[in-house]
């Protein structure tokens, strides 16, 4: 399965979101690689607690790659090469975790065809190693997002891969509204997708929506509030919700719902079941939310036209 | 028309260097002759070789890349070589699906670069500017290319890419394996020596093979034997990590059934090592077989295999016959 | 006791896993008596005449300057012409070629072998099945490299172009972030001291509806007069004969190579002339271009080269080498 983790802005979420989602999938027995698609500013090395990797990355990562400055980009066994005492373990029964950054001074580049075919022959080549493969989109409508549209027309050698596309945001009026927007706007992904070729019901099928630091208001951090203020977030829950189902990202389209996480607003990192039980920095919730997406992006149940 | 050489002079290639990539082709199902021969078409006038004794194995006929660069040599010395890297695509009993990219290389060539004619009618020969350290490119070509310098493995790699565009894959492979590498270089043996055969198995599934065979060789023919050894070390490899991977001692049978099934129905009946080789390469292999012993090592892992199913199969009968017991 | 038995008695053999390689006969030279547009038939028989008039005398030229051959042997020279029914057919074969046939003749010249433009870019309609030649020719072609090509360059077929050299960079990346962004110029390979650049275009369209260059197709012509093209190791565009005074109403009726003077030495040849107007002069550049990164079969090429050797008549070893021109004032 072909996974692309877009969004319209930055601070969703979205490839910290993205990266304990592969975590996930890999636990659960999966081969999983992800992909640092975020031309300009990667940060999947930091969530992984890989130091080292940026600089290495230079020059071997996937710009280098896209742009054919080197036929082979740099591999990263998580497992073997992660500093985080945790993962650096590798629970037997998992699948492979490895990580392909991308080059620190990369930028964004304009895609030809020379780009779009070397990212197809890559997606091909990891996917006969692994059962799913995330790319971590730059947030917006970027060259990023316009090179996995191209490259997934039907017509593509792609096509016959199961790809799904997931959008976060936050749970605010201007992110529900400019997620909103990101899918089905003028410049959205879906009639860019049309434009290039791709079918509209199979395209915005294949999109589900995730709504990252959303304050779960049944939680201590919020119950405490003062009533006034416990009434007044209700009602704004109420709306937004209301909202996002009017814009066509309600409920139904929405995979899953991951809670404010105190640690990931210190630090973007992989959340472990040790931090949940263990040190208990993390909160429980957090860890269900993130397998449940994990388990939602695989069941297509969940998929599909609405 | 000039009375000019009109056929090449046989060249005495003093160097043969070669990368294969081996991987699962990425089907459900193992592939037909008709598709093995649709898959391996990279020339519409040329057609496919395909061979049914021992097992079933189709090659593509090979297909050059023009190359005019540095050669890689472990003392740093600087050697420009131009001419062609042969490549071609092996699929064994419709499942494995190699790319080897491969040249030779004479003792010594002109001062400058010839026009291209010259070099297209030596196919897979890298012709050097000068003379050709042969030792120290032997040497250089295992340990890898840095940058600017001959990269023989992107050009089995986009010879793999090219086939695996095929519509006819449909991507849904009954079990994951990562590709392996294996790059080999071969120098003629020693007037008093015997051939030999240096197997390393190195990190990140790189393997390498440094060869001393007689003199005369064919470059195509050593390609087949590391074809060879490639197929039969990829398969050492992915099933020795599959049963790696698998918790054999746990209840959980439908873990155990999804790893143990399709390296059954798949891979173990692929052995077969030796199938098309010379009869002087052949016998390298028995090098291989007495240490580390790779038929050895295969023989115990698919006993390992059978007798985890039948194991299994037992387990199953009893719980049903226990269960049957029970319940009169 | 491995090793001890003669080879024969252990060996096995499948046919099919061997391949085979069929031989053609060679005259020395093929001689092009020209090329012409449809629109230029369209002007009518006296351009016609003028055409074949001009070429005459140059045509005796080539034909007396073929050699040296060992004593007492006389050259094979078969002449031949190609017809565009490629690019546009205005008028059918029984219309358009007895006038040219006449106009030939009238200026003293036989034109042994009447080709159709067609016949380079389809598959043999004597072997259903088999290959379009342009096709063949073109998963045939191996760039050649310019300096720094370590093996790691797109394939020809993505881009549908051939150059002699290295094309200028294209300006794809963001000029903000790569500073290496500069313009270069393109450059020949081996250009002695300054170059002369060209960029050949192949085809245009997509691979299911694909057009191929008149640069291309002549390329293909080339290679076919000099007997170095197979399918499948079999012979392609083998001449069929044919009565010239009964030509078809549809260009599609008519084989791609047939033989008019029963008699003529062999349409396949170890080198060929032509006779053309100055105006295919790129054309010509352009296939010289791609002829020199054609590879061609090894068997094919000792075949040709083993064969002219024991006729005491030695080929050089590139296939560029083995064409040559005459581009007449006039013409």
């Amino acid at each position: 399965m072909l996974v692309f983790a877009a969004s319209d802005k930055g601070g969703t979420g979205r490839s910290v979101t993205s990266a304990n989602l592969a975590y996930h999938r890999a636990l659960d027995g999966d081969d999983v690689c992800y992909l640092d698609f975020d031309f300009g500013s990667p940060t999947a090395p930091a969530v992984f607690d890989l130091p080292d990797v940026l600089a290495e990355a230079e020059g071997k990562g996937l710009h280098s790659y896209l742009k054919g400055k080197t036929g082979e980009p740099l591999r990263v066994d998580v497992w073997a090469r992660t500093e985080h005492p945790v993962l650096r373990t590798r629970p037997s029964g998992s699948g492979r975790l490895v990580l392909l950054p991308g080059d620190r001074t990369g930028g964004e580049f304009v895609t030809d065809e020379e780009n779009l075919h070397r990212c197809v022959d890559l997606v091909l080549r990891l996917k006969r190693e692994f059962d799913v493969i995330v790319v971590d989109l730059s947030a917006g409508r970027s060259y990023a997002m316009d090179l996995a549209l191209a490259a997934t027309v039907p017509r593509s050698a792609l096509a016959r891969i199961t790809t799904r596309w997931l959008v976060y945001h936050r749970w605010t009026r201007q992110h529900v509204m400019a997620a909103a927007e990101l899918v089905s706007g003028k410049q959205g992904i879906v009639r860019a997708g049309v434009a290039m070729g791709h079918d509209e019901t199979a395209l915005s099928g294949s999109i589900r929506f995730v709504r990252a630091a959303v304050p779960d208001l049944q939680s201590p951090l919020w119950s405490q509030a003062r009533p006034e203020q416990s009434v007044w977030m209700h009602e704004r829950d109420r709306q937004l919700e209301a909202m996002a189902a009017g814009l066509g990202i309600g409920k139904t389209r929405a995979l899953a719902s991951i809670p404010l996480e105190p640690v990931l607003q210190w630090r973007e990192q992989l959340i472990t079941y040790e931090d949940v039980v263990d040190s208990r920095v993390a909160n429980l919730e957090t860890w269900q939310a993130m397998g449940d997406l994990a388990q939602r992006l695989g069941d297509d149940k969940y998929w599909g036209q609405l | 028309m000039g009375a000019q050489e009109s056929t090449p002079r046989p060249v005495r290639p003093v160097l043969a260097c070669g990368e294969v990539r081996t991987c699962l082709l990425p089907t459900r199902d193992a592939v037909d002759e008709r598709a093995a021969e649709a898959l391996l078409r990279l020339r519409a006038d040329e057609r496919v070789r395909v061979s049914r004794r021992p097992n079933r194995c189709a090659v593509s006929p090979d297909v050059l890349t023009g190359i005019d660069c540095r050669l890689p040599t472990a003392n740093g010395a600087k050697v420009r070589a131009i001419g062609t890297v042969a490549a071609r695509a092996v699929l064994t009993e419709g499942r494995v699906l190699q790319s080897t990219a491969y040249f030779a290389a004479p003792a010594e060539g002109p001062d400058g670069r010839r026009p291209w004619g010259y070099y297209l009618v030596r196919p897979g020969l890298l012709v050097p500017v000068g003379r050709l350290p042969a030792p120290a490119v032997a040497e250089g070509f295992l340990a890898g290319h840095r940058q600017g310098e001959l990269d023989v493995g992107s050009v089995a790699e986009s010879l793999l890419a090219r086939i695996s565009r095929a519509p006819l894959l449909d991507y849904d492979t009954p079990l994951n394996t990562a590709s392996t590498v294996l790059r080999w270089s071969a120098r003629p043996a020693p007037a008093d020596g015997e051939p030999s055969l240096r197997f390393t198995v190195g990190e990140e599934g790189l393997r390498t093979v440094a060869l001393r065979l007689p003199e005369g060789t064919a470059p195509a023919a050593v390609a087949g034997l590391c074809e060879d050894l490639a197929l039969h070390d990829w398969l050492l490899t992915t099933v020795g990590d599959k049963l790696d991977g698998v918790r054999l001692g746990t209840d959980d049978q439908a873990a155990v059934r999804k790893v143990l099934g399709p390296l059954v129905d798949h891979l173990l009946h692929l052995w077969m090592p030796r199938a098309r080789l010379e009869r002087v390469l052949a016998g390298l292999w028995d090098a291989l077989e007495e240490a580390p012993g790779f038929t050895r090592q295969w023989d115990a892992l698919a006993q390992r295999i059978r007798d985890q199913l039948a194991l299994r199969a037992l387990l199953a009968r009893r719980e049903a016959l226990d269960a049957r017991l029970t319940t009169r | 006791m491995k090793g001890s038995l003669p080879e024969e008695e252990t060996s096995f053999r499948e046919t099919s896993a061997e391949p085979h390689t069929a031989s053609v006969p060679f005259s020395h030279l093929s001689l092009e008596l020209g090329h012409l547009y449809m629109e230029d038939f369209a002007e009518g028989p006296d351009r016609l005449r003028r055409h074949f008039a001009a070429v005459r005398p140059w045509a005796d030229a080539v034909r007396a300057g073929v050699g040296p051959l060992p004593e007492g042997r006389r050259p094979r020279i078969s002449t031949c012409f190609l017809v565009d029914d490629y690019f546009s057919r205005l008028a059918t074969p029984a219309e358009l070629l007895p006038p040219l046939l006449a106009a030939a003749r009238e200026a003293g010249l036989t034109i042994d072998y009447l080709a159709r433009e067609s016949g380079c870019a389809a598959p043999d309609p004597a072997h259903p099945g088999s290959a379009p030649l342009a096709e063949s020719v073109l998963h045939r072609l191996v760039e050649s490299p310019p300096p720094g090509s370590t093996g790691y360059r797109p394939p020809v077929g993505r881009t549908g172009w051939l150059t002699n050299g290295r094309r200028t960079p294209s300006r794809r990346t963001s000029a903000a972030l790569d500073a290496s962004d500069v313009w270069q110029p393109p450059s020949e390979t081996l250009a002695r001291g300054h170059s002369v650049f060209m960029d050949v275009e192949l085809f245009s369209g997509t691979e299911e509806d694909r057009t191929w260059s008149c640069a291309f197709l002549a390329s293909v012509w080339q290679l076919a007069r000099l007997g170095l093209l197979r399918d499948n190791g079999r012979a392609v565009l083998t001449p069929a004969p044919w009565d010239p005074a009964a030509f078809p109403a549809d260009w599609d009726a008519l084989p791609p190579v047939v033989r008019l003077t029963p008699d003529a030495a062999p349409f396949t040849a170890y080198g060929t002339c032509s006779v053309l107007p100055g105006r295919f002069l790129p054309v010509e550049h352009a296939v010289r271009v791609v002829l020199d990164q054609v590879q061609l079969e090894p068997d094919v090429l000792d075949q040709a080269a083993r064969r002219s050797e024991a006729e005491g008549y030695p080929l050089p070893g590139g296939v560029v080498e083995r064409t040559s021109y005459v581009f007449p004032p006039g013409l």
